[in-house]
């Protein structure tokens, strides 16, 4: 008998269910190592730990509850729907189609607050112009009819595209303001470290002259990408995009102090650097549940030898599906850490895998 | 502050017992939904039951004399944060999890490496009560077996060293019984190997037969 066959066919009954004609070998080493295992089987006294709800909060009740959150996203999304369709139909000059993008310039509030002032001039943005505010203009951008925009002060973008399915600007520097009601992947903003993806619906994006940026998430959830290089920062999370490297860790801003401070010093220190190593061991250390989004994207940023300490923190936190082995998420294997990353519950990442495919056509036919 | 349960432990404790009895579910999930609530017996049981499981886990990867005070803080760390476990289910692989991650914590902070390169059976790192002959017999088999890569290593202390049979070792870690038979199976040819490679230095040990 072939020990392929006993290990297909279950003829190995005595090490399996311990139970049937005993093997000699198996018995012996049995004995051999029992005084290794564990004598003391009684719990300890645990303390008593409060694990109610938080009803104090009514915050944190709501939160805790994903389908109270799934329902406010939704009621967010339709309402910011009706609001378009109500802003489009008191606005019969508004673009439609693909010729060029109005917008509204107005001369910034004091406070610099969202709320521009009174509407100063209307223009025209055509594909291929540039457009910038000064220290105190504010601009409301339509993007054709899929959202809007609101520019900041010191603020220039230029607009390289707007066809069915795809809009696509690029922010120089400045600050952008962003809500979209199209399907996600359809609106596209080039920055000078990264390319950001609206997968519905609402962010502001902020660029620095020296290309640096930093990307915060109101509703929905938003794409970074270079060079293959890809952060997922959904709501209620930011990232940073460096010129040099491109985009950073996603972290909840609720997170601590430490553990964001941890992320910028992963993201800025040098591969392999002492101060990068002593950023992750903060980051296994301090993450909280919620932390799983920052752990998940560290996995594919560190060494194969620091990946296994994150993997292992990361399945603490949330265990990996059943269709994942260690070895595949270690090697980086694409279609386990896709369905570790579904099972965070963030956003699906179908939605982004599809836009890649798109986009790597569409970059294809550009050359 | 205690949790809102509406009955306290010695109910629930007899809420479960009259359950098995009635063939209802006793299972494990019904033990972590207590201890989600704040039960501090339910988590007692839990630990009565998966003892052993984070016993074996541990002990591939950390020196014998530290696994035992290693399992407590395993289940101390869990029991704050049972509360997040969203499928019951699991909890059996969320704390081998745990433990795993622990391990690997306690040698950060004791720069001891928790893995061993493969092809090293070296039993000297072994508290000194394994220097009697047969003792040290046990503790080379004991790393040889450490010597195994992971999944190898962990099923096989859970079956040779804590006793478990392959579905329990499935049942409780999570894995599927077809990879723990493989893990079984696989781990054992290769421990064969190891030790008929004369790796165990002991005179007892002769081709791929032990003599303990």
């Amino acid at each position: 008998m072939t020990e392929r066959y006993k290990e297909q066919t279950g003829h190995d009954e005595y090490l399996w269910q311990g139970s049937g004609e005993p093997e000699a070998e198996i018995q012996r080493l049995e004995q051999a190592l029992e005084e290794f295992r564990a004598t003391s089987l009684v719990p300890p006294a645990f303390p008593i730990v409060d694990c109610a709800p938080r009803r104090s909060s009514w915050w944190r009740t709501i939160t805790s509850s994903t389908w109270v959150l799934r329902f406010s996203a939704a009621t967010l999304i339709l309402a910011a729907f009706i609001i378009a369709l109500v802003v489009s139909w008191r606005e019969p000059t508004s673009p439609r189609g693909n010729n060029g993008w109005s917008v509204e310039l107005a001369e910034a509030q004091a406070d610099n607050s969202l709320t521009a002032g009174k509407p100063k001039r209307k223009i025209r943005m055509q594909i291929g112009e540039a457009f910038e505010t000064n220290r105190i203009s504010r601009a409301n951008v339509a993007v054709a009819d899929i959202g809007r925009l609101e520019l900041e002060p010191m603020t220039r973008l230029r607009l390289l595209q707007s066809t069915a399915g795809r809009k696509r600007i690029a922010l120089d520097h400045g600050t952008i303001h962003v809500v979209i009601w199209a399907p996600p992947g359809e609106f596209v903003v080039d920055t000078p470290s990264a390319v950001a993806v609206d997968l519905g619906c609402m962010y502001t994006l902020k660029t620095e002259e020296n290309g640096n940026g930093l990307l915060r998430t109101t509703l929905g959830w938003v794409g970074f990408q270079r060079n293959g290089h890809e952060s997922f920062i959904p709501a209620g999370a930011a990232a940073a995009t460096y010129a040099r490297s491109g985009p950073g860790l996603p972290f909840f801003e609720d997170t601590s102090e430490m553990f964001r401070s941890a992320v910028s010093q992963f993201d800025t220190a040098k591969e392999g650097s002492a101060q990068r190593v002593a950023a992750q061991q903060v980051m296994l250390r301090e993450a909280r549940p919620r932390d799983e989004l920052t752990l998940w994207h560290l996995l594919s940023r560190v060494s194969e030898f620091d990946r296994q300490a994150v993997y292992e923190r990361l399945s603490a936190l949330i265990p990996p599906p059943a269709n994942t082995t260690r070895e595949g998420i270690l090697r980086l294997d694409r279609t386990m850490l896709d369905s570790w990353w579904n099972a965070l519950d963030l956003g699906d990442i179908g939605l982004w895998r599809h836009w890649e495919r798109s986009w790597t056509g569409h970059e294809a036919q550009q050359k | 502050m205690r949790s809102t349960l509406d009955f306290g432990p010695r109910v629930l404790e007899h809420l479960l017992v009259t359950e098995a009895q009635a063939g209802l579910d006793n299972s494990d999930a019904t033990f972590v939904r207590a201890a989600q609530q704040g039960d501090t017996e339910a988590f007692g049981q839990l630990y009565r039951r998966y003892a052993r499981m984070v016993h074996g886990i541990l002990l591939g990867r950390v020196r014998h004399v530290e696994v035992e005070d290693l399992v407590q803080e395993v289940f101390l760390r869990a029991l704050p944060r049972v509360r997040e476990l969203r499928d019951t289910s699991r909890f059996g692989s969320w704390l081998a999890a745990i433990a795993r991650n622990l391990a690997v914590d306690h040698y950060r902070r004791s720069q001891i490496r928790p893995e061993r390169p493969d092809d090293v059976c070296d039993p000297d790192e072994q508290p000194a009560k394994f220097n009697v002959s047969s003792n040290r017999k046990a503790a080379e088999v004991l790393e040889c077996i450490r010597s195994l890569p992971d999944a190898y290593r962990e099923t096989l202390i859970l079956r040779l060293v804590e006793g478990m049979t392959g579905p329990e070792i499935a049942a409780k870690t999570g894995l599927s019984p077809g990879s723990v038979r493989v893990n079984l199976h696989r781990g054992m040819n290769q421990l064969r190997q190891k030790l008929a490679h004369g790796e165990l230095r002991d005179a007892g040990v002769s081709k791929n037969r032990i003599v303990a």
